[in-house]
């Protein structure tokens, strides 16, 4: 479960989210659309306890993530806009560090079927990642999710730069997520695909949450439109 | 979690080609430097055992003569290198090697090793404490600068944050890889240094291995500060290329601004003589006194009265012994208490300057460590003192010898009288002992102290801006 209490952040005075109150239950995947400097980063921010909030909460199972941030970090799996992986390292031996620096232990032959699971095969799981793609990067990211058996997972601009194909591959893959329990929470641009893979959906508008829809009130209206009238207004 | 991560750090440095050249570069540097000194220092000791003992020989076989005149013949002794010069050279190449002992002159250490050097030591000489001291910090910086700057500028501190780990344990892994990189590195250097200590004859004496150990401490104790330090930068620089920049800074004044504005500054507060200065003011004290108000003659005159009264006769010649000596003698004290007087004020001086560079260390640590270092390795003034004041005490007790033969064996009033291979026998070879490692750790304590504080506030630095780690 994410969730945000009146959250309030702001930057040299200047509001990036504000009184924002948001609940992301189990199996739930929120896409938070918004323009650049909406303040969907910050929220992530916040939930990740990156940034300490002006008032509110965030908080991740119950627990406010301000007062243990290393507690609420060890339940969220997180993966950027752009997975940096370490390049004199193979896809699996970054797994690997990653997993265990989140506590968990996994022999290679798990890690190996993880990575498979999430759609890397052998043989490039078994690589430097220096050659790797952008998807094969985001796909260590949803192994890496995967492995730490994650209560809830932040994604920031995760189909950003990625080919239809991939796109889709990695929508397939949060699907199976979610459905596991996971709560996502999915700041994007991608308009497609925050009505194909969301379950709700809100517009951040100057920090503050404009509106928010259910997966069905949106799947006969055109999306693009309602976005660009929310922003306007 | 610290060793996990230490463990990634290890390899992704061992992985990384431009680290594997660096180092290689720098075992290669550190090796054939101790190859070569190795072989220059064991040449040196054997040149100057060698040298000693034709000295001795031409001691022996000079041929009858008076005493006094066997005393102007005078003999040269060699100051043995210690094993350890192998490692560290110190002082070595510029202070004297062989001292002249003759009668009534206390002279100093001459021969420099560097005098004879070619132009090209004026850009320094490769030793490994050089190589250790200069080369391993700046492999330090590369290895650190981007250790969590660059991880900030890539994402990757992002991301490794985000799993929940202490960043405490992040900094204290990464330490503890790169520190594992480093020491791998410098092991094959270490073990080198043993091996070459244990093929050098004599490598053991005043505590060789002792000493050795103690080394190693000391420039563990710097590499660790230098590596807390870079890494601390690094926490907290905005930029990689920020953390290289401000790092290649510290290190260039550490290692190329520091030394040489801290002996400036030793010899401006702490000046000491020129070397005519010197020799002028104690020819004048040896015949004014000390006070500059008791000429030596009458001095002299003064101690005849002194010895007729007290033998109970009134001319010279009715002593039982050969004044001549006796005054000899007397002269040789009066002269060593100036001799002890201005040596002794111009040793502390140079002891206290090189104290003032070595407490400059506490804004460059490698002051501190090149005073312990030269310490232990006993090529350091303290060590050059101890054998000075060895080879004048050899000279005092030489001396008093002859003259007293002079005065019992020979005619009074005159200088006549010869001696030959008998006596010159009675005259034991120069053996100098160098001091036990007790001497060389008080002569190092400064340095160690210093190396500590440093240490220990790198150390503290480090802790103390890790919780304060941005991801971005």
């Amino acid at each position: 479960m994410l969730e945000t209490l009146q959250l309030t952040k702001k930057f040299n005075g200047h509001v990036a989210v504000n009184k924002l109150d948001l609940r992301i239950a189990p199996g739930e995947i929120f896409a938070l659309l918004g323009p650049n400097g909406a303040g969907k980063t910050t929220t992530i921010n916040c939930f990740l306890g990156f940034l300490t909030p002006d008032s509110g909460e965030a908080r991740v199972n119950g627990a406010n993530v301000d007062a243990d941030p290393l507690a609420a970090r060890r339940q969220i799996a997180y993966i950027p806009e752009q997975v940096v992986l370490y390049p004199r390292f193979t896809g699996v031996e970054n797994l690997d560090y990653f997993s265990t620096l989140a506590g968990r232990r996994h022999t290679m032959d798990q890690l190996l079927a993880l990575l498979k699971k999430a759609g890397l095969p052998k043989e490039a799981a078994e690589r430097r990642v220096g050659t790797y793609s952008k998807g094969m990067r985001q796909k260590v990211g949803i192994a890496l999710a995967l492995a730490t058996e994650a209560k809830a997972l932040l994604l920031d601009e995760p189909t950003s730069g990625l080919d239809p194909a991939a796109s889709h591959e990695f929508s397939v893959l949060l699907r199976k997520l979610a459905g596991d329990g996971v709560a996502v929470l999915m700041a994007t641009h991608d308009l497609f695909r925050a009505r194909e893979d969301a379950t709700r959906l809100g517009i951040l508008v100057h920090g503050r949450l404009a509106v928010e829809y259910d997966a069905s009130e949106i799947k006969n209206v055109d999306l693009e439109k309602l976005y660009l009238k929310h922003l306007s207004a | 979690m610290i060793l996990p991560i230490a463990r990634k750090e290890f390899l992704d440095a061992w992985r990384d080609g431009r680290f594997r050249w660096a180092a290689a570069i720098m075992v290669a540097l550190l090796g054939v430097a101790l190859l070569l000194a190795w072989q220059q220092v064991g040449r040196t000791r054997a040149e100057r055992a060698a040298a000693a003992t034709i000295e001795r020989e031409n001691w022996l076989n000079q041929g009858e003569k008076n005493s006094h005149s066997a005393g102007h013949f005078g003999v040269y002794v060699f100051k043995p290198l210690p094993p350890l010069a192998v490692f560290d050279r110190g002082l070595e190449p510029f202070v004297g090697t062989t001292v002249f002992l003759e009668a009534h002159r206390q002279n100093q250490a001459a021969f420099l090793p560097a005098q004879d050097a070619t132009a090209m030591r004026r850009f320094g000489e490769l030793t490994a404490a050089t190589g250790l001291q200069l080369l391993a910090p700046l492999l330090i910086v590369l290895l650190t600068f981007g250790a969590l700057a660059g991880e900030r500028e890539r994402g990757t501190l992002r991301q490794v944050l985000s799993l929940g780990v202490r960043p405490r344990d992040l900094v204290l892994g990464k330490a503890l890889g790169l520190g594992v990189a480093l020491a791998v590195l410098l092991l094959p250097v270490a073990l080198f240094g043993a091996v070459a200590l244990a093929k050098l004859p004599g490598g053991d004496a005043a505590g060789g291995w002792i000493r050795l150990a103690w080394l190693g401490g000391a420039y563990a104790l710097y590499l660790a500060a230098i590596l807390a330090g870079c890494l601390a930068v690094s926490a907290v620089a905005p930029t990689a290329r920020a953390a290289l920049a401000t790092l290649l800074v510290c290190w260039a004044a550490n290692a190329v601004l520091a030394p040489r504005l801290a002996s400036d500054l030793a010899q401006r507060v702490l000046p000491t003589p020129k070397l005519v200065e010197f020799e002028t003011a104690m020819n004048k004290a040896v015949q004014e006194g000390l006070d500059g108000h008791n000429p030596r003659n009458d001095r002299l005159q003064a101690f005849a009265q002194e010895t007729l009264k007290k033998h109970g006769k009134t001319r010279i010649e009715e002593l039982p012994f050969n004044f001549n000596g006796l005054v000899m003698l007397e002269s040789e004290r009066m002269a060593n208490e100036v001799f002890d007087h201005h040596f002794g004020k111009l040793w502390d001086r140079l002891e206290a300057q090189d104290r003032t560079v070595t407490w400059t260390g506490l804004v460059a640590p490698l002051l501190g460590l090149r005073s312990a270092s030269m310490a232990l390795a006993g090529t350091d003034f303290t060590q050059h003192r101890h054998f000075s004041v060895a080879a004048e005490q050899h000279r005092r007790d030489f001396v008093r010898v002859l003259n007293e033969d002079m005065m019992n064996n020979t005619d009074g009033g005159h200088h006549g009288g010869t001696a030959g291979r008998a006596l010159w026998e009675k005259l034991p070879a120069f053996r100098y002992d160098p001091p036990p490692p007790a001497h060389a750790l008080r002569a190092a304590t400064p340095g160690l102290m210093v190396l500590l504080l440093w240490a220990a506030g790198a150390w503290a630095a480090l802790l103390l801006v890790a919780p304060r780690l941005k991801p971005n």
